[in-house]
């Protein structure tokens, strides 16, 4: 289904790599093997939705992916690069929602921004545009002046999305992005999936939304026991 | 990002913090002039003995109040998984040490921008007279005591027992910086700058060396 970017931008959007790839991929806590040996591949301009039970390796597999983990063994490629040695040039083409917002509750959502967008190294110029483009897209303006700490958890979801779209990351992780968003957001959401997808961003999402994941989803994986048990 | 651009940002987010909610400053302000006033109450015997008491309970009240606002710098990293934010953004690892170093000396100055006029009054010291190399050990006190605090703060991020933690590792490690403090304050009021000499230079070795373990240990102690 062909979509419309409601923000892209052709010219500094492109992705600066369109495939991401996970060969053997283990991860061990200890006695605890978190992942056993997972082979995955992910392509730009696809939504992969990831699922299983909890413990079956979901949460580590985008701690890999987002460069905050490394791997026990196995490799995993960002287009030529592999991420064990090019770690820290490639943490600016990723793009991270996790569970909690990932802001700190006395700035506020202006201020959290900025200040994503000056560890992101986005140039002054584009800065104030991008920041007010994503205050309107997720409908910000309301709440963007007060302190993340008095946000309602669909504001705080709000804020931390387009926090995690920010930089344009050629990589987005979202990590249960529908959670205590109301009926009207979560469509913003699914359409703001499409438009990363559409923009040519790789788009990986652990979700329990069965719902939400049918809106978005072009391939599915499922892990159970830190294994790929079926991709489709 | 350099490590210079994001060490700023950080310390400007924190001051923005702070400035909004004054937790730390405040907090810390008081609980250093109260460690002043109590032990005034209890240790002022007469001018000659006061005055060798005074560093003592100045540097003891910088230690605690130090160790109090480190703990709750770090605080607000965990508050909403912050420090994640930062640890996936794209610049160097020790920014998050410097950045956060930086605003907590801030912090503290400020702290002792009240607390030696006060140890001053209360203890009948004229730091007037030695206030260039006061400042000096003070400084350089201060210093020792955020870099070692700042480094070992990252790890309370991702432990439980993290307040007790941090008095655990810290005072051991700070003890050098207190004893030096304390003894070259000591001798500075009392006018033999050979010793003052002497202990600044175990400072700024302290400082330095404290400096260049963090620069090595940062990164592995925040990694996963």
């Amino acid at each position: 289904m062909p979509v419309a970017p409601s923000d892209a931008r052709p010219d500094v959007d492109r992705p600066r790599y369109t495939r991401v790839e996970g060969r053997g991929l283990v991860k061990t806590y200890g006695p605890t093997r978190a992942l056993a040996g997972v082979d995955i591949a992910l392509a730009a301009s696809e939504v992969t939705v990831v699922e299983g039970p909890n413990g079956s390796g979901k949460s580590t597999l985008l701690g890999l992916l987002s460069l905050l983990v490394r791997p026990s063994r196995g490799t995993l490629r960002f287009g030529e690069l592999d991420a064990r040695e090019e770690a820290a040039t490639l943490r600016g083409t990723v793009g991270v929602l996790a569970h909690a917002a990932l802001v700190y509750p006395d700035l506020t959502a202006l201020e959290s921004l900025a200040l994503t967008a000056a560890l992101y190294g986005l140039p002054h110029a584009e800065m104030g545009p991008r920041i007010a483009q994503l205050r309107d897209r997720f409908e910000l303006g309301a709440f963007a002046d007060r302190p993340a700490r008095t946000y309602s958890r669909g504001q705080l979801q709000r804020l931390a999305i387009a926090r995690t779209l920010l930089h344009r990351p050629s990589l987005v992780l979202l990590d249960e992005p529908s959670t205590g968003l109301d009926a009207s957001s979560t469509q913003r959401l699914v359409q703001a999936v499409a438009d990363e997808r559409a923009r040519g961003a790789i788009v990986v999402v652990v979700t329990h939304d069965t719902g939400f994941a049918d809106a978005i989803a072009t391939r599915r994986v499922r892990l159970s026991r830190g294994r790929v048990e079926e991709a489709a | 990002m350099s490590l210079v651009s994001a060490s700023i940002a950080i310390a400007k987010k924190d001051l923005t913090i702070e400035l909004r909610t004054r937790e730390i400053t405040i907090s810390t302000g008081f609980f250093a002039l109260l460690i002043a006033t109590l032990t005034s109450l209890s240790f002022f015997v007469d001018d000659a003995f006061s005055r060798n008491v005074a560093p003592g309970v100045l540097y003891t009240a910088v230690a605690f109040s130090a160790v109090l606002a480190i703990s709750r710098s770090w605080a607000r990293e965990r508050e909403q998984d912050a420090m994640r934010a930062l640890l996936v953004a794209p610049i160097p690892r020790l920014a998050i040490y410097v950045g956060k170093a930086i605003s907590t000396l801030a912090f503290l100055a400020l702290v002792e921008v009240l607390l030696v006029p006060l140890v001053a009054l209360l203890y009948h010291v004229d730091f007037l007279d030695v206030l260039g190399g006061l400042l000096g050990v003070l400084g350089l006190a201060t210093l020792g005591i955020v870099l070692a605090g700042t480094l070992f703060g990252a790890m309370t991020v991702k432990t439980s027992a993290r307040d007790l933690m941090l008095s655990v590792v810290l005072f051991p490690l700070i003890t050098p910086v207190l004893l030096s403090a304390v003894v070259a304050t000591r001798e500075l009021l009392g006018g033999n700058e050979v010793e003052v000499i002497a202990w600044v230079k175990i400072l700024l070795a302290y400082d330095l060396v404290v400096g260049i373990a963090a620069g090595l240990m940062f990164d592995a102690l925040v990694s996963e």
